[in-house]
């Protein structure tokens, strides 16, 4: 139960920061002007065109991937801090232990890098797709303004 | 003497405060839970969730387990919040506030009774047994527990983190390989090396010459079966 | 000494609240915010037990640890499969009626 009571420290700090957080928000609302804005001022900019409809096409996938594989490093990092702190970091067993570990986690990463340009769409079929998309939405506008 | 009753205010001290934090942090923990189902805007709602991961790791702390709050933070503010966050954002129309409950109050209400039913189970078969009401004299030191805990996990019990291997391996080959299975489904012209093909009918400014090119190099002999 | 009544009512609340963030709810995200808030209600009440008991082992702190990359991996499965879902029925709501096409 000691335990919680050498974190103070931490949580001392954590208040600090969220208070620095907050000051500084509140002092960039005071000092900025306080003007009304109207639906033109608020809407997207898209270099001086007008934006085509909603601006949320769901192809960039690999995003996701690289979170999936940072959470998936994270896990075995947790993993191997367990092991650094401790005293079974020089036995010899344990560590043939963590090499097969650490070997079948590498088999994963290096499968989802080898595999990964072919999984989302490349500069050519996103294109593709966007003409597509514009030729189905301009011939949506010519039958409902006829 | 002196300095034993010192000791003994400090002590009570130290109580009193563990007990305050207790509360503080367990109300906070329930707040930003209800707040994190409840809130309109799934962004928010995504942060919550990560701000109440990072206080369920001062429960872990409280409870003498320095290792699993910081596999905690690590884990799930870091991770699990973060990719859940990407996962928002990646969807568009979850964005929209307009679905959140299921209309009807009648499935409401039942939702409610059976949520309720199972915490009276979990709670009915935890405490069926009885529990020791104090921390007993065997606990041990904060120096030791990530060596004790160390020799449980990697010494005695090996096997376990073999098996987590395994599980994380197959959650990155199954998120790629939907992926990309998915993709050879919407988009026609892709030649894989799964022998997932089709007729490669792309456009003349494309330059399908290349694409095609590239791609049969890699796979000869079924492609060339299957482009008749 | 915070008896060990205390942290069990705040993990058996937390399992209630994700029971009921997992059945009340038509959003994919929230089913899958309760599934986790779930998680971490068992985890505490696993760490309470592990500390509370006559002779201290770690088998529950280990269990943690399992519970904990395992809720990691299906978090991430589980949002691809979000994706795929989106893309293939326009939406993540789970109360419209899907059509069930081709």
């Amino acid at each position: 139960m000691r335990l919680f009571v050498d974190f103070v420290p931490v949580l001392i700090w954590a208040l600090l920061a969220i208070a620095l957080v907050i000051i500084m928000l509140l002092a960039s609302w005071v000092l900025r002007p306080h003007v009304l804005q109207n639906s033109e001022k608020l809407s997207t900019y898209e270099c001086g065109e007008e934006p085509i409809g909603p601006a949320r096409i769901t192809y960039p996938y690999n995003y996701l991937v690289y979170t999936v594989l940072f959470v998936v490093v994270d896990v075995m990092g947790a993993f191997l801090w367990l092991l650094a702190a401790s005293s079974l970091r020089t036995s010899e067993a344990v560590v043939w232990q963590t090499l097969i570990f650490v070997v079948i986690i590498m088999v994963g990463i290096g499968f989802v890098m080898k595999m990964l340009p072919q999984a989302f769409l490349d500069g050519k079929e996103t294109l593709q797709l966007y003409r597509e998309a514009k030729a189905a939405q301009e011939k949506a506008v010519e039958t409902h303004g006829r | 003497m002196g300095g034993n009753a010192m000791q003994t205010e400090i002590e009570f001290l130290i109580d009193l405060f563990e007990q305050v934090e207790f509360f503080l942090i367990a109300g906070l923990v329930l707040i930003l839970a209800y707040l994190a189902l409840e809130h309109k805007d799934i962004v928010y709602a995504v942060f919550f969730f990560g701000f109440m991961a990072s206080m369920c790791a001062g429960f872990f702390l409280l409870l003498d387990a320095p290792f699993i709050a910081g596999m905690q933070i690590a884990v799930y503010t870091g991770g699990i919040s973060a990719l859940m966050i990407f996962g928002v954002l990646l969807l568009p129309r979850a964005q929209d506030s307009s679905l959140e409950v299921i209309q009807s109050p009648l499935a409401r209400k039942i939702g409610l009774r059976l949520s309720v039913v199972v915490m009276g189970i979990s709670a009915a078969m935890a405490l069926i047994f009885p529990w020791p009401e104090t921390v007993p004299e065997g606990a041990p030191e904060l120096s030791q527990s990530l060596e004790g805990l160390a020799v449980w996990l990697w010494g005695t019990h090996g096997i376990y983190v073999q098996i987590i291997a395994l599980i994380l391996l197959t959650s990155l080959v199954g998120a790629i390989a939907i992926l990309k299975m998915e993709k050879a489904e919407s988009f026609e012209s892709i030649i894989g090396e799964f022998g997932i093909e089709a007729d490669p009918t792309l456009d003349d400014e494309v330059e399908p010459e290349t694409v095609d090119d590239v791609e049969l190099d890699a796979v000869d002999a079924p492609a060339e079966v299957a482009e008749e | 000494m915070i008896p060990l009544i205390n942290f069990l009512v705040v993990a058996f609340m937390l399992i209630g609240l994700g029971a009921y963030g997992m059945i009340v709810k038509r959003n994919l995200i929230r089913i899958l915010i309760g599934a986790e808030i779930m998680g971490n209600g068992v985890n505490i009440a696993l760490v309470a037990f592990a500390l509370y008991s006559d002779v201290f082992s770690y088998t529950a702190q280990g269990l943690v640890i399992l519970v904990i990359s395992v809720a990691a991996a299906h978090t991430a499965v589980a949002l691809v499969l979000m994706l795929m879902f989106n893309k293939r029925y326009g939406t993540v709501d789970l109360g419209q009626p899907v059509d069930t096409e081709e």
